[in-house]
């Protein structure tokens, strides 16, 4: 469990986040939705440990995250940034084969077999076997943020932070890929995504986090009417966004 | 793996074809019979001190910069994600052509080591350069070589000004702006060898993380790549691996940009194999660019950078178009 106390987050004299706090579950789908610029992605960032909140905590369990080592959270925290341009020669399994990287002796590390069961099975779950000698470039931009999802699944770390992965992706697809991320979810890891396909939010999420501005507007369960329950300041915000 | 066993054991093999090659032909042609006994003994005194004196420095000097090019660009093009990775072309061997030209034309008069550390130090600074813009978020690999061409074009331009204001006109400059091993002696290549030690190591210490590096910044630092520190180290041993390959025979051009491609089409895209088969790859391609250099024109010979860039700019169109 990641637990937010009061989190806020200034750059360059800009409030980019403030006061949130929240909790992200492990064994669970937490969606987080959200206008443009409402700090979905600089919450990510915070949550994989690349960024440091201005003040308040980010707690791992117990434990302030800020106590832990340097790359501590790194391991329990894998990230597929938004914008991210794969190298156009490497073929599906070599790309998902990189999630298996490990710095510690990485000059003459080779893949153990654990590391192929865990590639295989992400290449499967994905959909991608068919597809694993090909090169990223030859593949549809859908096919290649199923790589992405695989390559971030093969890391088998405890949490899986995914910005608009699914967002390109046709609406079968992506429906499918949400399924496949509650199951994820269901078998322990805790799953954040951010995304602006409410309808499918409302189908699969286990917990819906809303944030207008930097702040959080709505947390909780995606019930029938969540979408109105956001409070009228963020929504309004929301719409004119 | 077992590929990677044999490309190396390829290119130890048309190394060790190299080495007679640049050992036994030339004006003076001597047999096997004759290069042993040359080699072992010194009785034969003509051919001892052509074999021991002239031409295995001069072989030495070519497999020396061959590695050290080839590896800094692999380095290069590894740690900024760019496939026109290349000390020449990102500006590296500049600054270390402007102290170089400084020295033929008697200017700095600071004896062989202290040249090759003030042509290391020279292109160390290129190398920052590098490393600022590389490190800026969304540059893109066309912009990041303009930028390294400008400064190139810039250092030949001064080098060649200072070359011109001291009256040179010998073949001295010609060969060092082409980028020659001719009437290099031991003198000029032993200062390279501890350079060249810390270069690699330099490079061993972050060469693991480059693979990861491949997958952007964001991705690479999740991962645990450490992609700053990677990035820095890469581009420091590139830039003092550049700067002796300068040092020792000027502008040799395109053997950085062309041996990592090279090396990626025979062994695949992990650079950790890359950067290895860089090494013998880039010795191999400098030493027989040097034989042809020196023997298809005999007794008159051209730079060697005129052969690297004359079989390396066709070379690189077909490795372009296969891989970028």
């Amino acid at each position: 469990m990641l637990r937010l106390e009061a989190l806020s987050f200034v750059s360059r004299g800009t409030t980019i986040l403030s006061g949130v706090t929240t909790v992200i579950p492990d064994h669970s789908l937490t969606c987080l939705v959200g206008p443009n610029g409402a700090g979905k992605t600089t919450l990510l960032r915070i949550l994989s440990g690349e960024l440091k909140a201005t003040s308040g905590r980010l707690l791992l369990g117990e434990t302030d995250t800020s106590l832990l080592p340097q790359g501590y959270m790194a391991h329990q925290v894998s990230i597929i940034p938004q914008v991210v341009q794969p190298p156009p020669y490497l073929s599906i399994s070599e790309l998902v084969q990189l999630g298996r990287f490990r710095p510690y002796g990485a000059i003459w590390r080779r893949l153990t077999r654990r590391d192929h069961v865990a590639v295989n099975a992400s290449l499967a779950r994905c959909q991608l076997e068919a597809l694993s000698k090909r090169r990223v470039e030859e593949l549809s931009g859908g096919e290649q943020q199923r790589a992405w999802l695989a390559f971030g699944l093969a890391q088998e770390k405890r949490f899986l932070l995914l910005d608009e992965t699914l967002d390109g992706l046709d609406v079968l697809v992506k429906k499918s890929s949400f399924e496949l991320l509650k199951e994820v979810a269901n078998e322990g890891k805790g799953i954040v995504l951010t995304t602006h396909d409410l309808d499918l939010v409302t189908q699969f999420a286990d917990q819906v986090i809303v944030l207008s501005s930097g702040r959080v507007v709505y947390e909780g369960p995606p019930n029938a009417d969540w979408q109105n329950r956001v409070s009228p300041a963020g929504q309004a915000r929301w719409h004119m966004a | 793996m077992r590929r990677t066993s044999l490309v190396m054991g390829a290119l130890t093999l048309m190394l060790a074809v190299g080495v007679l090659m640049g050992l036994a032909m030339g004006p003076v042609k001597l047999d096997v019979h004759q290069l042993l006994s040359a080699i072992v003994s010194s009785d034969y005194h003509t051919a001892h001190a052509i074999v021991w004196d002239l031409r295995l420095p001069r072989v030495a000097a070519a497999l020396l910069v061959g590695a050290c090019l080839g590896v800094a660009g692999c380095l290069l093009q590894s740690s900024t994600r760019n496939p026109l990775g290349d000390p020449q072309l990102f500006g590296l061997g500049g600054g270390a052509a402007v102290v170089q030209a400084l020295s033929i034309a008697g200017l700095i008069q600071i004896g062989t080591w202290g040249l090759f550390s003030l042509s290391v130090a020279a292109s160390l600074v290129g190398a920052g350069v590098v490393l600022v813009f590389a490190s800026r978020q969304g540059i893109s690999p066309a912009r990041l070589a303009l930028i390294g061409v400008s400064i190139s074009a810039l250092a030949a331009a001064a080098a060649t000004g200072i070359l011109a204001e001291a009256r040179i006109f010998s073949a001295q400059p010609l060969n060092f702006i082409g980028g020659s091993f001719a009437n290099l002696g031991w003198q000029d290549v032993l200062p390279a060898l501890p350079f060249l030690a810390v270069g690699l190591t330099l490079a061993a210490t972050v060469v693991g993380n480059l693979n990861a590096m491949s997958l952007g910044d964001r991705v690479a630092a999740n991962l645990g790549a450490e992609p700053g520190r990677t990035r820095a180290a890469s581009i420091a041993a590139a830039g003092i691996l550049g700067g002796v390959a300068v040092a020792v025979a000027g502008l040799v051009g395109f053997v950085g940009l062309l041996v990592p491609h090279l090396a990626r089409l025979l062994v695949g895209h992990d650079f950790r194999k890359v950067l290895v088969v860089s090494i013998p790859l880039g010795a191999a391609v400098t030493l027989f660019a040097d034989q042809a250099a020196r023997l298809l024109f005999m007794p008159s010979e051209v730079p060697a950078g005129l052969v690297t860039a004359l079989l390396g700019a066709p070379l690189m169109i077909y490795v372009a178009r296969r891989v970028l």
